[in-house]
């Protein structure tokens, strides 16, 4: 039909167009009066029950010490969300914003998705270096752009059943990874084709126990210096890799521990394996102490350190730190009413430490962290030693955010289960994905 | 539908000859062989419900459990899903998107379903080969550009708006549908229509609609579950937005968002499935049809 | 009848034409072509979201179709649903077919019996297998387990897991089996008379007589299942977001195809590129590698189905 042709050109001129159109930028909006009465929309990943309400308390404090800002809190918000709606711009997004995963925030600063703080922290005149501890003031920027705060930190280590541990004549908790296979031998029990308690779930796919946790205990590097993946070359990696899959082997095999690991409860539930006697040591950040109580747990916990690499025993102490991050959306139109809600909730001491004994969670300032208002026992103590550690460390951040990790998880699977059996070649084909991604991504 | 019976088996009266007799025993063992895996089928097919059911009246304590039944009746799990936060507002928007939906799919496809059923014009053919082709899509394919020119465009992310509006424009399958079945309709209404003065509208409202009930029903029924099943739909355009969650999203983000145990999910889920169950014992008749009508026509 | 009538006449009835044909004229140019032009557009750009996009020729490309490890997972996994699922579906669906026509006591009752899970909605459908099919807990393997029978673990083997959605797509076949039956019972009944007035068995009543009656509804079930496979997403993305228990709330994101990309599907993987990892350019590249493969299913169907066209005046 002598139609099509002409409609063809049309529709590709005004695709150009369109195309255009629809994805140019909005204009940075900090303009607004901070002292305007305003509302702004915040948006978080929390939802276990307890932190929900620890959050809404926060909010209640800030809104009496700012009558003119009210915030309106949405929960249980994942990074898929929070991207999306980052990317979509327009009215129904957030304000502020905060994210679980660290190591997209350079994803966020690169690309604009977190708006940079500086001119906010420079008109607040704020000495960051003074404030917040140097790991974490890491984690919050990328290559020299700073795009977010923290917001209290998580520091992961190991819990233990002290009564099971007195049933099996233990005496401490291991400091090394040969001792922690021996004692989670020790308290592993079968029954039949299933446990009746297991001494850890060591699987990839349990609470917690992922790739990147597992490294923090091994020195290692995840990029060299010219930003490829590391992984191939740096022996800590394959060190972890053979010990996690002899651990599995010894604890029963793969196949035994994934059975049992389907009848896990829900991880934020009251039915987590650890609180249940499903398991007797638990990799886990400092919020489960204050979780196991809630659910009433009857037995004696213990918290230690993660054990670390035989010949690397001299660093025991150390942790995977990561934490929570707290940004400005670009789109929003009250940022500096935003920017006030960021400020309180990241720096101000009183709120920082009534927030962190909320949920149990470590706090992000110096002055927080020295409180006498902070709620610190022995079982937190811990915690808070492991975030003070100065070899306590963290995953770098990366242009394409945690997709070197999901990469390098995703080997762990097949390593594990049995299905990838040459280590070397392995990492060596998922570096190459790794770097290949990041290729994509710039 | 009738039912055919391979032979004829009269009752009553004895059986006399042998072969009557082996007859006789033959289509007893049949009967019972055809009937025995009947009720095994039927097996399969209910018993799913039934789990589902009973894990959704157990206790907390009892789901993660190997007993199959319940030690104790839980019902009031029931009012604890409808006590969970947004599973009223899920139900309200999936109401809104399906009911609100489907009233626009209809109303618009009915008129392209006539022209292609009843016009002849240059460019019908094509017309409905591109309307095939338009039923054989899968959503992904344009969904990149669709999403940017909603969200970043019309600002309408973490709404249903870009589900429902449209909707009004039509959709393939339902104009595929309504056009085979207007072309059952006997031309000869239409001519009569005409030659008593007529016109097109006219004789599609006055005359042809009428008559194609059947048609629209099915239609409808089949538009309204697409749109209540629909699930990818409101994950890349409500998820952001719990407050614009439907059924199928919040469903499927339900053991997660409240740290359930399975009880509980089963009971959101047979709250999920009864409503549709329920519509159907009330329209077997267009249903049954509807989906002859895909198969078995032309 | 003078020509000037007949052209009014002719652009009347255009008129007519365009306005009834109008919502769908709109809606097909809107919804359907610009969009379908806009993704050829972006398979070629660079663009995430923010900024603007860059062009970057068949790089997008390249990465899909090389080092993209999701894509080759994908399209077996089709080929496999394909081979296998359809297969098993439309037997299943006849076989059922057959068994209701041969019922005479409470037909109604089996066959409402044996439609209803045809309606449960998908996400529904899946969270009550995937339920049922747990591993350590589910009836299933309790059952099996008692009767010492072995126990697989469904949605959490790699093995298993595509075996599990086939037997979630055969549970509701309740749409094959109605379009079976219309087709079965209109097969004529003098065909089946002659054929055992010849001395016919059961097994040569329905190869000669019944199959070639029956052969285009089941080239109709065949082809739309196989469409309908290419669109396959709900199911297996919820088996696997379910199954792996990273659900939403502790910020992970899911990950796509567990376990082990067992249950990626393409359309799982224009998700991932484009709502995960938001490269838009390479979620259009699969999406278009999607239409194709749709499109070439749909041409075949057509051409089958030709006088679906041409009926009708």
């Amino acid at each position: 039909m002598p139609k099509m042709p002409r409609k063809a050109v049309l529709a590709a001129a005004s695709i150009a167009l369109l195309t255009t159109a629809c994805t140019g930028q909005s204009d940075t909006g900090a303009t607004d009066d901070p002292n305007a009465s305003t509302t702004i929309t915040f948006w978080h990943g929390w939802s276990a029950p307890a932190e929900v309400k620890a959050i809404q308390a926060n909010i209640d404090r800030f809104e009496k010490a700012h009558p003119n800002i009210k915030v309106k809190v949405v929960g249980n918000i994942n990074d898929d969300k929070l991207n999306q709606a980052l990317r979509a711009g327009g009215s129904s997004g957030p304000d502020v914003v905060s994210s679980f995963t660290t190591s997209n925030v350079g994803k966020f600063c690169s690309s604009g998705a977190f708006a940079d703080l500086k001119p906010f922290i420079e008109k607040s005149k704020l000495d960051l270096d003074k404030i917040i501890p140097k790991p974490m003031l890491e984690y919050t920027q990328f290559e020299g752009k700073r795009c977010a705060m923290p917001l209290l930190g998580d520091a992961y280590g190991l819990y233990y059943n002290k009564d099971a541990f007195k049933k099996a004549g233990i005496k401490a908790p291991p400091k090394t990874w040969s001792e922690f296979a021996e004692v989670a031998k020790k308290l592993t029990k079968s029954k039949g084709d299933s446990y009746e308690q297991l001494g850890f779930m060591p699987n990839y796919h349990g609470y917690e126990t992922v790739v990147d946790h597992y490294m923090s205990q091994w020195n290692h590097t995840y990029f060299d210096k010219d930003g490829k993946s590391s992984i191939a070359e740096d022996p800590a990696f394959a060190e972890m890799f053979t010990y996690q899959k002899k651990l599995v082997d010894s604890l029963g095999g793969f196949q035994k521990l994934e059975k049992y690991r389907n009848t896990f409860g829900d991880e934020w539930g009251a039915k987590h394996p650890f609180q249940t006697g499903q398991v007797a040591m638990q990799l886990d950040g400092e919020w489960r102490l204050g979780m196991a109580r809630d659910a009433g747990v009857k037995f004696d916990i213990g918290t230690a350190p993660m054990p670390v690499a035989d010949d690397e025993a001299d660093e025991y102490g150390k942790g995977f730190l990561s934490g929570t991050v707290m940004g400005i959306a670009p789109q929003s139109k009250k940022q500096n009413a935003a920017w006030e809600l960021v400020k309180y909730m990241t720096t101000d001491t009183d709120a920082v430490v009534a927030f962190a004994n909320a949920i149990h969670n470590v706090p992000s300032t110096f002055d927080a962290l020295k409180s006498p208002g902070l709620k610190v026992d022995a079982g937190f103590k811990t915690f808070v030693d492991i975030a003070l550690n100065p070899k306590s460390n963290t995953p770098p951040a990366s242009i394409n955010g945690s997709t070197y990790q999901t990469t390098l998880q995703d080997f762990g699977y097949q390593y594990e289960s049995g299905k990838a059996k040459d280590l070397k070649a392995g990492l060596k084909k998922t570096a190459d994905q790794i770097d290949r991604d990041i290729e994509q991504a710039k | 539908m009738t039912q055919v019976l391979d032979k004829p088996v009269e009752l009553g009266a004895p059986p006399v000859t042998p072969a009557e007799r082996t007859a006789r025993r033959k289509a007893l063992l049949e009967w019972i062989a055809v009937h025995a895996l009947g009720v095994a089928a039927a097996l399969f097919f209910v018993l799913p419900f039934v789990f589902v059911v009973l894990t959704s009246l157990m206790s907390d304590n009892q789901t993660l459990t190997r007993d199959l039944i319940p030690h104790t009746w839980e019902w009031g799990n029931y009012a604890k899903v409808f006590d969970t936060p947004g599973f009223l507002t899920w139900w309200k928007n999936t109401l809104l998107y399906a009911g609100g939906g489907t009233v626009l799919t209809v109303v618009s496809s009915i008129p392209v379903a006539y022209a292609l059923a009843k016009f002849r014009f240059r460019g019908r053919n094509l017309s409905l080969m591109l309307v095939i082709s338009m039923m054989m899509l899968p959503p992904q394919v344009i969904i990149i550009p669709m999403y940017l020119f909603w969200a970043k465009q019309l600002d309408l992310s973490g709404t249903l708006w870009p589900l429902i509006i449209p909707m009004a424009f039509g959709d393939a399958f339902s104009i595929f549908l309504l056009r085979q079945f207007l072309m059952t309709i006997p031309n000869e209404y239409i001519d009569a229509a005409k030659v008593d003065g007529c016109g097109d509208f006219k004789t599609l409202l006055k005359v042809v609609l009428p008559m194609a009930k059947p048609g629209i029903a099915a239609v409808a029924l089949f538009q309204f579950f697409y749109a209540w099943n629909d699930y990818f739909g409101p994950q890349i355009y409500a998820s952001e937005n719990p407050g614009a969650w439907t059924l199928s999203y919040g469903l499927e983000s339900f053991k997660g968002a409240h740290h359930t145990d399975w009880n509980l999910t089963m009971a959101a889920t047979v709250l999920v499935m009864a409503p549709v169950i329920l519509v159907f014992f009330f329209a077997q008749k267009a249903f049954v049809e509807g989906v002859t009508l895909t198969g078995v026509k032309g | 009848m003078s020509t000037l009538t007949l052209r009014a006449k002719r652009r009347k009835q255009a008129l007519r034409t365009a306005a009834f044909m109008s919502p769908w004229l709109i809606g097909f140019s809107v919804f359907f072509a610009y969009p379908l032009i806009s993704t050829v557009y972006f398979s070629f750009m660079k663009y995430d979201g923010f900024g603007v996009p860059e062009f970057r020729g068949l790089e997008n490309w390249n990465y899909v179709f090389n080092d993209y490890p999701m894509f080759w997972p994908a399209l077996r996994n089709t080929l496999w649903l394909v081979l296998v699922m359809v297969t098993l579906r439309v037997a299943f669906g006849l076989g059922i077919g057959l068994l209701i026509t041969k019922i005479k006591t409470g037909t109604g009752v089996f066959r409402t019996l044996f439609y209803l899970p045809y309606l449960a909605p998908p996400v529904a459908a899946t969270l009550a297998f995937v339920f049922l099919l747990n591993p350590g807990t589910g009836p299933v393997n309790s059952v099996l387990g008692d009767l010492g029978l072995p126990t697989p673990g469904w949605f959490t083997d790699a093995a298993w897991s595509k075996p599990a959605l086939t037997m979630l797509a055969l549970w509701g076949v309740g749409d094959l089996m109605v379009i079976f039956m219309a087709a079965l019972l209109d097969v004529p009944k003098e065909q089946y008379e002659a054929a055992e007035l010849d001395g016919a068995s059961a097994w040569h009543r329905f190869r000669f007589v019944t199959l070639p009656n029956i052969s285009p509804i089941v080239m109709f079930a065949v082809v739309t299942g196989v469409i309908q496979t290419m669109q396959y997403y709900t199911q297996p993305l919820v088996a696997g977001k379910v199954a792996s228990g990273i659900i939403g709330g502790s910020g992970q994101q899911f990950e796509p195809g567990y376990p082990d990309k067992s249950t990626l599907t393409l359309p799982q993987l224009v998700y991932n590129l484009g709502f995960q990892r938001f490269d838009y350019g390479s979620a259009c590249v699969v999406a278009l590698v999607l239409f194709a493969l749709s499109m070439v299913f749909t041409a075949f169907l057509m051409r089958r189905r030709g006088g679906l066209i041409q009926a009708g005046d």
